[in-house]
């Protein structure tokens, strides 16, 4: 199951989480995240920027992944309050004459993009996020089965980084492991780079295969 | 642990015309209960410990107490004007805490975003200052002269108007709604949000109406309803925390909360704590 290119992640700092491929995540969306139990809302600006926000809006404590983009602004869908990218409110509509005061904010966690993939940090790494050198995106998995179970039937242990380096279908991939609440997991797929189409339906199958045992190994018989 | 003036209130558990004999379990604040009717169709509410707790057969509904009500309950005049039709709408379960039912069903700035182009519309999203008093001779919350411009504000209703709302609150899980009546200038419609607390994180809401209306089918009104309570409860059950915060500093009020604001404060002036939060998390 191992491949050559197992080493290739070992050298991403800790504090990255990888959340969702850059394409999921398409201008002017929003979705709901997880970092370390810490609920987030992971959303692209019209213009392309990611940011990665603390789940609530301030006012009503209203999910802001239940939101709506406009702009470089997120929006609560409860009373459309409006934050800027620095987390700023700048607009409530009950009252468009206010100025909203800067105590109402948002916290704003740490996003960028490297190959890809959006990666989230709780605080400053010092670091830009992790190159994946030769791999490219290929698709998300959620698997309703803690990542030690995924690591244990692929043979391979989680790196320091997060990731699994396993061959899928004879196909090199890396497992970027997202862990979730309630002993889920995501794994964020990337597979060797000019992997063909039919190989690539190859490691789809093989990583469905995988979710199957993991989450048929975590019910009871 | 401390006494509960929750306990001491009246809650809706069913609708009258739904009752029957062999009775329908349910949960009162943590506790089962069964409501049943008797031969006269007369509501009975009986505890899991199978005492025969206090009811009373009012607003459509049946109503009851696990303790000791010190006060009747409360009155709605409109229910007895004659003219009206009265709407039982049913039930919603949310999963929330009763009272966030309340604080939401108290407050309008929310109508554009989530019951959009029905009771709001972009850009019409100003909330006018309004009259907000904890009346102490009744000990109930009241908002007054609240206004908002609506697209649709009732199915009885062709095109946008500005309606005026009154809200009341006699009780800590019941609201009442008076609004602008589209077919009767002068009177005001009558729509109550009556919540059933389960648990604390937990509500069955039981909407109820009295309004001048000969008009729409009973159906049109009730789907209606029903529609503006399920676009409430995508917000409801999307809260964090799911316990209201009594205390400032968790949630951030604005002038448009005046309602809320006043509500909050009432409910810990009692003690109608259970589904709230006291201490910021």
């Amino acid at each position: 199951m191992q491949n050559d290119n197992r080493g290739q992640t070992t050298q991403m700092p800790q504090n990255w989480t990888a959340v969702a491929l850059s394409r999921d995540v398409p201008p002017q969306v929003v979705i709901p995240s997880v970092v370390d139990g810490r609920e987030l809302a992971v959303w692209r600006s019209q213009s392309g920027r990611v940011a990665a926000w603390d789940d609530r809006c301030p006012h009503r404590g209203m999910r802001l992944s239940h939101g709506f983009v406009r702009g470089e602004a997120l929006s609560c869908i409860y009373h459309g309050w409006s934050y800027n990218e620095a987390g700023l409110c700048q607009r409530i509509p009950a009252h468009p004459d206010l100025v909203p005061p800067d105590a109402i904010r948002v916290p704003v966690q740490v996003a960028a993009e490297s190959g890809g993939v959006i990666w989230v940090a709780l605080q400053e790494t010092g670091q830009a996020p992790p190159s994946l050198g030769e791999f490219v995106p290929m698709r998300s998995v959620t698997v309703e089965a803690p990542a030690t179970t995924v690591a244990a039937l692929t043979g391979v242990e989680i790196d320091t980084a997060g990731a699994l380096s396993v061959d899928l279908a004879e196909t090199p991939c890396v497992l970027l492991v997202q862990n979730l609440p309630a002993d889920r997991v995501a794994l964020h797929v990337l597979v060797a780079a000019g992997t063909s189409a039919a190989a690539q339906a190859g490691v789809s199958r093989a990583l469905e295969d995988l979710r199957r045992r993991a989450e048929s190994e975590r019910q009871p018989a | 642990m401390t006494a509960n003036p929750m306990i001491d209130e009246w809650y809706p558990v069913g609708i009258l015309t739904e009752l029957s004999p062999e009775g329908r379990d349910t949960m009162l604040m943590g506790e089962p209960i069964t409501v049943a009717c008797d031969a006269a169709g007369d509501p009975v509410v009986t505890a899991g410990d199978g005492r025969s707790l206090p009811v009373r057969a009012r607003y459509g509904h049946a109503w009851t107490s696990l303790g000791t009500p010190a006060k009747e309950l409360f009155d709605i005049p409109e229910a007895d004007q004659p003219g009206r039709r009265l709407v039982d709408v049913g039930v919603v379960r949310v999963k929330c805490s009763p009272l966030r039912a309340v604080e939401n069903f108290l407050d309008i700035a929310h109508f554009p975003f989530v019951h959009t182009d029905i009771l709001g519309a972009e850009p019409n999203t100003e909330v006018q200052r309004y009259e907000v008093q904890i009346r102490e001779e009744v000990d109930e919350v009241w908002a007054t002269k609240v206004k908002f411009y609506q697209p649709q504000a009732a199915k009885s209703a062709e095109g946008g108007i500005t309606t005026d709302y009154m809200y009341r609150v006699p009780a800590p899980t019941v609201s009442i709604l008076y609004k602008t009546c589209p077919p009767r200038p002068g009177e005001w419609d009558v729509i109550t949000l009556f919540v059933q607390p389960l648990a604390e994180d937990l509500c069955e809401v039981w909407p109820w109406m009295a309004l001048f209306d000969d008009q729409t089918p009973m159906t049109d009104l009730i789907h209606f309803q029903q529609m503006i309570f399920l676009q409430d409860r995508s917000i409801l059950e999307n809260q964090l925390p799911r316990l209201l915060p009594l205390d400032p500093g968790m949630e951030i009020p604005t002038r448009a909360d005046l309602t809320s604001v006043a509500y909050r404060r009432w409910l810990k002036r009692h003690g109608f704590t259970y589904g709230a939060q006291l201490v910021a998390a």
